[in-house]
């Protein structure tokens, strides 16, 4: 390949970014159709991408750049980016989400340039995540991603916003510092002294390639490097910066939040923590814990749905719930547990996706998300109720739509697992967990879009969803239903990475 | 061989079509999307039977095989799950009576909808996206397929129960009822459901496939490879059974279901969705014979479900809520002859001198249960579209209101008047026959002294026998009150043709389809018998239908039967005819204790709201409060204390990254401190 496809995919956000945010004053109208343009191509090379790995048998080797950064102090850092089953599905999710969003916030008035600057800043740091094949790189992009997101919350946001920017950025920041400490660890203790080793290099493969950590070391950093990641998953009990964050940030960045940034610590966790080449050993002391801790916030997350008021906090805890069983997936460690971990990583960015704009266009339309003063939409606000009730449904797992292909595998998986270790009883909080996400969503749905008409808010000058919105919606909805009856489609290009655990 | 056969995945396929078309266009057309539904069914209908004509001239029916075909679905890890079709007979007569009826409902909706506005194009979608998944369940090659239209069925029958969630024609009460209702009949069949999948999750387990013909192939092997998990899978799958089913004690949800339109009822909650449960059973019966004991759970749920359901239905005014009753009685009829069945051929298995005996036995009462659930079909339907009639001409679902009906809307009166007699079990109708060999089915193991459940199956013949009586009664308490005596409210008179035929010709499958599934081969009894023959690899001994009829009239149970549904009319004409109305009689004050507990239902409503409440949203408020005030209260602690004690988050909020950059460093510093000394401690590396 001679242009440098994966290099593009980080380089035209950027440039997006860099145009957009000069865009102040009369011109910053126009900011959305750079960042309209922009976005699209990105989607359009994504699609290139996929499409060309699709044809030669997943196999995206074709596509690996390599540079060295640059040499000094005895390291090496590398600009070394390159996608597999595990990221491919992440990049596509990424640029579709930010197109979408792009499109969805069509109407943002306030400081737009700002606004749409911001979303190509997170793409960039997202797309960096996803495709770094070094740790240094990695971490740049991981907290390159950070700071878009807290201006995002704290310029954009509700009332509370500033309390929950600072939230999200300390607690985050703090985790991934943590992270930082295990990356360290891992490329000093693979390289250092080593014989024949000049730079120490921060290259997956250089780390990969001399890596022969006893099982304590193992032990230890992997703790920290999971603690780093499962914060940003997040897994109860490090998850309250989420919800908070959430009820804060706006629409487009709740779903970027929700359906790609999250995605980044599970992502880390399968990158990282289970090479097997790194850490061959410490899943003897981590792999109940990850499955313990999955299960407990699959449950947890699911009870804390139940008792939320506010529309949009619900969801936020739903995400926990459903990360949580992404934990479970991971800890499994087989390669039905990670080829659903990564099937629902995706369907989750999806279905988020259409939750988090349901939540934003009842905060817009109808001036609350609060249950309690909502009541009877259905009947006023048909096409709303339509996307609302399609998005729950493909959330809480209903066969025929992505979230029950995950549901079920990654249940299944976690059934292999007990069933292995003689501890079949616990798959019943498998099961709690299904009746209790089917409970939340149908009593949310109950309070919102059915019964009687609502008359705590005055509906007379609300307007059912804008255009842009529908054709938004309508997309991600539309791949929802067809990656539930085509799941092939998807696992196609997850099994060649999965298949090898 | 006409070659129909192959096109059979056209047979869930044309419904969904018509979902979409009438989803997206139904507005423009006439009647906003009925015809296309109806055309929809009545297309489906064409080519299931034409692929069932196909299916029975094969060279597969003449082998006692099924046809299938196969494609991948997905890979999970190294399983392949299939998607794809299975046909035999069971599926054919599945697909037949489920897109026939489908087709009646849907012409009769036409009528019955027909004042309903914007709203029949969503009516018509969903119940086209219903038919689907109906449709695709009896043509299903393995188990997670049926579990995904099995699924499907569950969103339509959520959907269109609460058809009338928001903006009820009666006011918010009545739209606050019917959304409860479609969230509880959710609930409740879901929790059914989970069970189901965890049944799935077991098998998947020991079989490493679930394709029916994989796990019917290797059911003996797994009894003895995993004798404590196959139980468990079974009954976790008999669970799935009893939710979608609405069997005791998940039964609940059905009478609520009763808030959607009566078309609904007809189709979803009597005609074919509850059959689902049914039809697992009887699919998966090479599977279940591998557990007598579970065989004879099976049994006793469907025996108890019969009567207690039954007897609920006494004394309920609510014309609906009745005949909700009486379909939940009648499936605990057919799940309590295919237990009785599938303990007879379990035991027959085991070999020994009455083996042959057994697996006739045990057939007649796999039949039973098949034929019922047809017979059930036509019968009800019949009955919940006649009373959709009379509350579309009345205007209110209580019968204390109608009375003296059958005057003025006769069509109507003597369809239900048929369809009360089938129900009843009076000779020559459908219902007598296949009622009359469930109850023989239950006998059979007691009259026959086979295994030592003997005693149990005698308990439970002598409540089935009890059953038959109650339901001849309520089924003519119903009749007489809505269509005899006095008219006590208003009454538009005989419905249009578009429902009236509708009736007619249910009335007339109503009364023979009995006769003909004792009469015709392929899809009679020896059509549903030809199933297990299939699944099990083995012809079963079979009785022909005219030796199964010399057989009903020479048992003495089908006389003792007789007599009590006769008692039942009897009585039921004594209280409702010959004694003249009185409003008093029907006032709860002024009756016992007993007439008010079943009332309401023997508290059941409540039980499930406390359950919920328990176990929902009671952990819920826990979980919250600890959410926010341990765990949220220990992170903004520890940013207080590190900040210098006050509101310390708010007090940084300066809006300056600067701040918050040191905030960062002294949190790192920190960390890096905790990391060195445990470096230290630990000795290093």
């Amino acid at each position: 390949m001679d242009i440098p496809i994966l290099s593009l995919l980080v380089i035209i956000p950027l440039i997006g970014a860099l145009v957009t945010l000069f865009m102040g004053g009369q011109r910053a109208d126009k900011a959305k159709y750079v960042a309209a343009v922009f976005s699209a191509v990105i989607l359009v090379v994504s699609l290139f991408l996929l499409f060309s790995g699709m044809k030669n048998d997943y196999d995206f080797s074709q596509f690996d750049e390599s540079y060295i950064w640059f040499q000094a102090a005895g390291l090496q850092m590398n600009i070394i980016f390159a996608v597999d089953g595990l990221s491919i599905l992440m990049v596509f999710l990424t640029a579709l989400l930010v197109f979408l969003v792009v499109m969805f916030s069509w109407h943002e008035s306030d400081r737009p340039n700002y606004y749409h600057a911001l979303l190509l800043a997170m793409e960039v740091g997202l797309m960096g995540v996803y495709m770094a094949q070094d740790y240094f790189l990695f971490y740049i992009m991981w907290e390159v991603t950070l700071i878009p997101m807290f201006f995002m919350i704290s310029w954009y946001g509700g009332p509370r916003r500033h309390y929950s920017a600072i939230k999200f950025f300390v607690y985050t920041h703090v985790a991934s510092v943590i992270m930082l400490i295990g990356i360290f660890a891992v490329v000093f203790g693979a390289q250092a002294g080593v014989p024949g080793i000049e730079y120490i290099s921060f290259a997956f493969d250089a780390v990969r390639d001399n890596a022969a950590f006893d099982t304590v070391f193992q032990t230890f950093f992997f703790g920290l490097l999971f603690f780093g990641f499962a914060v940003k998953m997040p897994v109860p009990p490090f998850h309250t910066w989420l919800p908070d964050a959430h009820v804060e940030a706006p629409t487009g960045g709740s779903v970027l939040l929700a359906g790609v940034m999250l995605k980044m610590g599970s992502y880390g966790i399968i990158r990282i923590c289970l090479d097997d080449k790194i850490f061959p050993n410490a899943m003897e002391f981590w792999q109940p814990i990850m499955i313990g801790l999955g299960i407990f916030a699959m449950v947890y997350g699911a009870y804390a749905c139940i008792a939320q008021n506010d529309l949009k906090k619900m969801v936020a805890y739903s995400s926990i719930s459903h990360m949580g069983m992404v934990l479970v997936g991971m800890g499994c460690n087989s390669v039905i547990g990670i080829e659903f971990a990564i099937f629902q990583m995706f369907a989750h960015g999806i279905i988020s996706g259409v939750l988090f704009m349901v939540c934003g266009i009842a905060g817009h339309n109808f001036g609350t998300r609060d249950m309690r003063l909502l009541g009877g939409l259905a009947g006023k606000f048909p096409v709303y109720a339509l996307f609302m009730m399609f998005g729950f449904m493909a959330s809480l797992g209903l066969p025929g739509l992505m979230g029950f292909i995950a549901e079920f595998g990654l249940l299944y998986g976690l059934w292999e697992y007990l069933a292995a270790n003689n501890l079949h009883a616990l798959i019943l909080f498998g099961l709690l967990d299904m009746m209790l996400t089917a409970g939340y969503y149908l009593w949310a749905m109950q309070k919102t879009l059915f019964g009687k008409e609502t008359d705590k808010i005055d509906l007379s000058h609300c307007h059912d969803i804008a255009k842009n919105e529908v054709a938004v919606l309508a997309v991600l909805c539309a791949l929802i239903a067809l990656f539930g009856i085509w799941p092939t489609l998807a696992i196609d290009f997850i099994m060649p990475f999965a298949g090898a655990f | 061989m006409i070659g129909i056969l192959d096109y059979v995945w056209l047979v869930p396929l044309v419904p969904v079509v018509c979902f979409v078309l009438a989803g997206l266009f139904g507005k423009k057309t006439p009647q906003g999307g009925g015809y296309i539904a109806v055309a929809g069914a009545a297309i489906a209908f064409i080519i299931a039977a034409l692929a069932s004509i196909d299916y029975w001239t094969s060279d597969y029916w003449a082998n006692n095989q099924a046809y299938t075909v196969d494609m991948t679905w997905m890979m999970v890890g190294t399983f392949e799950i299939n998607f794809g079709v299975y046909i035999d007979s069971l599926s054919c007569i599945m697909m037949l009576f489920a897109s026939f009826i489908s087709t009646l409902i849907f012409i009769y909706s036409i009528g019955y909808m027909d004042d309903q506005g914007e709203k029949k194009t969503r009516y018509y979608a969903e119940v086209s996206l219903f038919l689907t998944g109906m449709l695709g369940l009896a043509v299903s090659s393995n188990y997670l397929e049926m579990f995904v239209f099995w699924e499907v069925m569950g969103l339509c029958s959520y959907l269109l129960i609460g058809f009338w969630s928001f903006t009820h024609p009666e006011g918010d009460e009545a739209s606050f009822r019917a959304s409860s209702a479609a969230k509880k009949a959710f609930l409740v069949t879901r929790l059914g459901d989970v069970c189901l999948m965890a049944g799935l999750f077991i098998l998947m387990y020991m079989v490493g496939s679930l394709d029916y013909a994989d796990i019917f192939d290797n059911a003996a092997i797994l009894a003895d490879k995993y004798g404590k998990l196959l139980p468990v899978a079974i009954l976790l799958m008999f669970a799935g059974v009893v939710g979608k089913s609405a069997q005791f004690p998940l039964h609940d949800w059905l009478p609520d279901a009763m808030a959607g339109p009566t078309t609904v009822s007809a189709l979803i909650h009597a005609a074919t969705m509850v059959k689902a449960g049914i039809y697992l059973i009887a699919r998966s019966f090479p599977l279940f014979v591998q557990c007598t004991d579970v065989m004879v759970i099976v049994a006793v749920i469907g025996g108890v479900t019969a009567i207690y359901t039954a007897s609920m239905a006494l004394n309920n005014m609510n014309i609906k809520r009745v005949l909700a009753y009486s379909t939940l009685s009648q499936l605990g009829y057919m799940v309590l002859a295919l237990g009785s069945g599938a303990y007879m051929i379990s035991l027959g298995l085991e070999g020994g001198e009455h083996a042959e005996e057994l697996f006739l036995l045990g057939g007649a009462a796999f039949t039973a249960g098949v034929m019922h659930m047809v017979n059930h079909a036509f019968f009800k339907a019949l009955l919940f579209l006649g009373s959709g009639s009379v509350i579309h001409a009345v205007g209110t679902e209580d019968m204390r209101h109608m009375g003296g009906l059958r005057h003025k809307m006769p069509i109507t009166a003597y369809t239900m008047l048929i369809g009360c007699l089938s129900i009843a079990g009076i000779p020559i109708f459908s219902g007598f026959w296949s009622k009359d060999l469930v109850l023989e089915a239950a006998f059979a193991p007691y009259h026959h002294g086979f295994g030592d459940a003997g005693t149990i199956f005698l308990i439970l013949f002598i409540l089935g026998m009890i059953t038959a009586f109650m339901t001849a009664f309520y089924m003519f308490r119903m009749w007489f009150m809505t269509f005899c005596g006095k008219e006590r409210g208003h009454c538009h008179g005989e419905s249009p043709y578009n429902m009236s035929v509708p009736l007619i010709i249910l009335a007339v499958f109503a009364t023979l389809s009995g006769l003909l599934m004792l009469a015709f081969k392929s899809f009679g009894t020896y059509g549903v018998l030809e199933s297990l023959a299939v699944g099990f690899g083995f012809e079963f001994p079979f009785h022909t239908g005219g030796e199964t009829i010399v057989q009903i009239f020479k048992e003495i149970p089908t006389y003792i039967a007789l007599v009590l549904a006769i008692a039942g009319i009897g009585i039921a004409y004594k209280l409702y005819v010959a004694t003249p109305y009185d409003e008093e009689a029907f006032k709860p004050e002024n009756h016992g204790a007993l007439y008010n507990f079943n009332a309401k239902r023997h508290y059941f409503p409540e039980l499930y709201n406390w359950i919920s409440w328990k176990f929902g949203a009671g952990i819920a408020g826990i979980v919250n409060a600890f959410d926010k005030h341990v765990i949220d209260g220990t992170v903004n602690g520890l940013s207080n204390s590190a900040c210098g004690g006050g509101d310390g988050l708010s007090a940084i909020q300066t809006g300056y990254v600067r701040d918050y950059a040191g905030l960062v460093v002294v949190g790192v510093l920190a960390i890096l401190a905790i990391f060195a000394l445990i470096f230290l401690y630990g000795g290093g590396f």
